[in-house]
């Protein structure tokens, strides 16, 4: 799954696959907007084919985090 | 047709549109349900007539949710009814709403379920409160009322005499000194607004209403002006599904803020080479044909990128204390460089480079900030815009610069860099602090107070400073988080009033 998040992160932001970390945070480090991140996740829905709430996904300010909210809806749904 | 009232707008469009979609929303993956203008305002009308029932016609009601159909109803059942709507941010910190919901003096709070924690704040800080609705409980309990089973043990056919001058809408807008400020508008500044210019949309035009709905741009432009010109306004359920649901949708029209309109123009731009039907048809659809755009500076090669795949960018200027616009672009009249020319009712001056405009969306003032509002409007008037410019001799609006301090981020947020400072600046080892919009994101540039550092024997005092950061960023609402630090050597330098140089 970190893989492929990494794959999808460097569609949308200016940023090598070597330099995504798990503790690399999406706005501080990455660069994302509000919006980038909010069209990602969108993307990420299909990907994984899973439900994310917008209030939850507000939460997640790192790539590690990410990973593992979508490990954990991907289990539940 | 200009309308002086909110219910004008509801009543002649239930009349001219009937059964035709006033509102159209998802109910599953890909379907959709949808209500009528006729629907619309049976059921504003007997949320009317529900708080009535309440006593609490003619009180201020706190509305808090995502935009759904329920939102609509409860608005215009509140205002319709002579009462106040305070529609609130749906993402602020629990304790900022319900501290907003005291201010407004507000009697009865709307609430949808995604904010059960403030709900269940609300009951213990707000003292004034005496009815909490959830707009998505089935069955009413003594401590909060179900929404539908208010509105659906009324009758239809509330009736009451809304005057122009009734103040309809308490609209919190970013203060200078950390108090949010209650604009007050009146039916009049709002229903004016939405109407006195036509803009020529076709009637059931199809609009995606993606932006936040306590914001007045999307109120007004989005909600009033779109029900009165007969469109069917199609809610985005979750800025994650934008895309998704443009497919779904199929709009002609969408109004949005700068942020989305450059990233769209990413998506564009990486299609480059393929012919623009195909690219337009991929993002947008082909029905698609116009973005307003307004709540920030838009960078005018926008226009002429969407230009080339047939997509047509309105740009406009206001702000909520003008219920918001005060100019906009028309399709028949595109001047690059300016924000359009002023809408019908506002009339505007130069004075000290300052722009100011007067006329009937301008609102009643600050609720219960009489300095606030002395400082904002004149006594013949005028509002004081804060921002530089002028108008040239064909009407159209010039935007030169800001006079205010506010840091207006790209997707339409108002942001006084004096809050975040006095917060962040409570902490001993800030001694000063500099808040300001860099590339984009809010940045934080503080000179540490080196000798605390050292009695504490704090030797990190980037990380230290980044905790603070950190902190204060866990409890503040995404759009007013700081994204950015930089540490300094040496003091600021000051003006001859000891107050730190901006620029």
């Amino acid at each position: 799954m970190f893989e492929k998040l990494v794959e999808i992160i460097c569609n949308y932001v200016e940023v090598e696959p070597a330099d995504v970390q798990r503790e690399s945070r999406f706005m501080e480090d990455l660069g994302f907007t509000s919006f980038d991140f909010m069209s990602m996740l969108g993307e990420l829905e299909d990907e994984f084919d899973v439900e994310i709430e917008q209030q939850e996904a507000a939460g997640i300010r790192t790539v590690g985090e990410a990973v593992d909210y979508l490990t954990k809806l991907a289990e539940k749904q | 047709m200009v309308c002086s009232t909110i219910r004008e707008i509801i009543t002649y469009t239930s009349q001219k549109y009937g059964e035709a979609d006033a509102v159209r929303y998802k109910i599953s993956k890909n379907e959709i349900g949808a209500k009528s203008y006729q629907a619309l305002r049976t059921d504003s009308e007997r949320f009317s007539a529900a708080l009535k029932e309440l006593g609490e016609q003619g009180q201020h009601v706190a509305l808090t949710g995502m935009t759904s159909y329920a939102w609509l109803v409860a608005y215009f059942g509140i205002v319709n009814s002579k009462s106040v709507a305070v529609p609130l941010d749906v993402s602020l910190p629990a304790a900022e709403m319900c501290d907003l919901i005291d201010r407004a003096d507000a009697t009865v709070f709307v609430a949808d379920e995604v904010r059960a924690d403030v709900i269940a704040a609300a009951k213990e800080s707000c003292p004034k409160l005496k009815y909490i609705i959830s707009m998505q409980k089935e069955e009413s309990s003594p401590e909060v009322l179900s929404f539908w089973q208010l509105v659906n043990g009324q009758e239809p056919g509330f009736s009451c005499e809304v005057q122009p001058d009734d103040l309809a809408t308490i609209m919190f807008t970013s203060g200078t000194t950390g108090k949010s400020k209650g604009v007050m508008l009146t039916h009049r500044n709002m229903a004016e607004n939405a109407t006195c210019l036509d803009m020529k949309f076709e009637e059931h035009s199809v609009l995606l209403s993606v932006l936040p709905i306590h914001h007045a741009y999307c109120l007004s432009m989005d909600i009033l002006k779109g029900l009165s010109t007969g469109a069917v306004i199609c809610i985005n359920d979750s800025l994650i599904r934008m895309a998704k649901n443009i497919r779904l949708f199929k709009p002609n029209i969408i109004l949005m803020v700068p942020l989305m309109i450059e990233t769209m123009a990413k998506k564009l731009e990486d299609a480059q080479g393929l012919p623009p039907e195909i690219v337009k048809k991929e993002v947008f659809g082909e029905q698609f044909h116009t973005i307003c755009s307004g709540g920030a500076y838009l960078p005018p090669a926008m226009l002429d990128l969407f230009g080339k795949y047939g997509i047509t960018i309105l740009q406009g200027y206001g702000m909520t204390e003008c219920a918001p616009v005060i100019s906009t672009t028309v399709s028949w009249n595109v001047r690059k460089g300016t924000v359009g020319q002023l809408i019908p009712n506002c009339e505007a001056k130069t004075v000290d480079e300052e722009l100011w405009v007067r006329g009937s969306s301008v609102m009643q003032g600050y609720y219960k900030m009489p300095e606030e509002t002395k400082a904002a409007l004149t006594e013949d008037g005028w509002l004081r815009t804060g921002d530089l410019g002028y108008v040239d001799e064909d009407g159209f609006v010039h935007l030169t610069g800001r006079k205010k301090n506010l840091i207006i981020t790209k997707n339409g947020e108002n942001v006084s860099p004096e809050e975040l400072e006095n917060k962040i600046g409570e902490n001993r080892l800030v001694q000063e602090i500099l808040v300001r919009e860099n590339e984009g994101v809010i940045e934080a540039e503080i000179f540490p107070d080196y000798e605390y550092a050292e009695k504490k024997a704090i030797t990190d005092i980037r990380a230290a400073l980044q905790e603070i950061i950190d902190a204060y960023n866990e409890g503040a609402v995404a759009y007013k988080k700081v994204y950015r630090l930089k540490v300094r050597e040496t003091e600021f330098e000051k003006t001859p009033s000891k107050k730190i140089k901006r620029y």
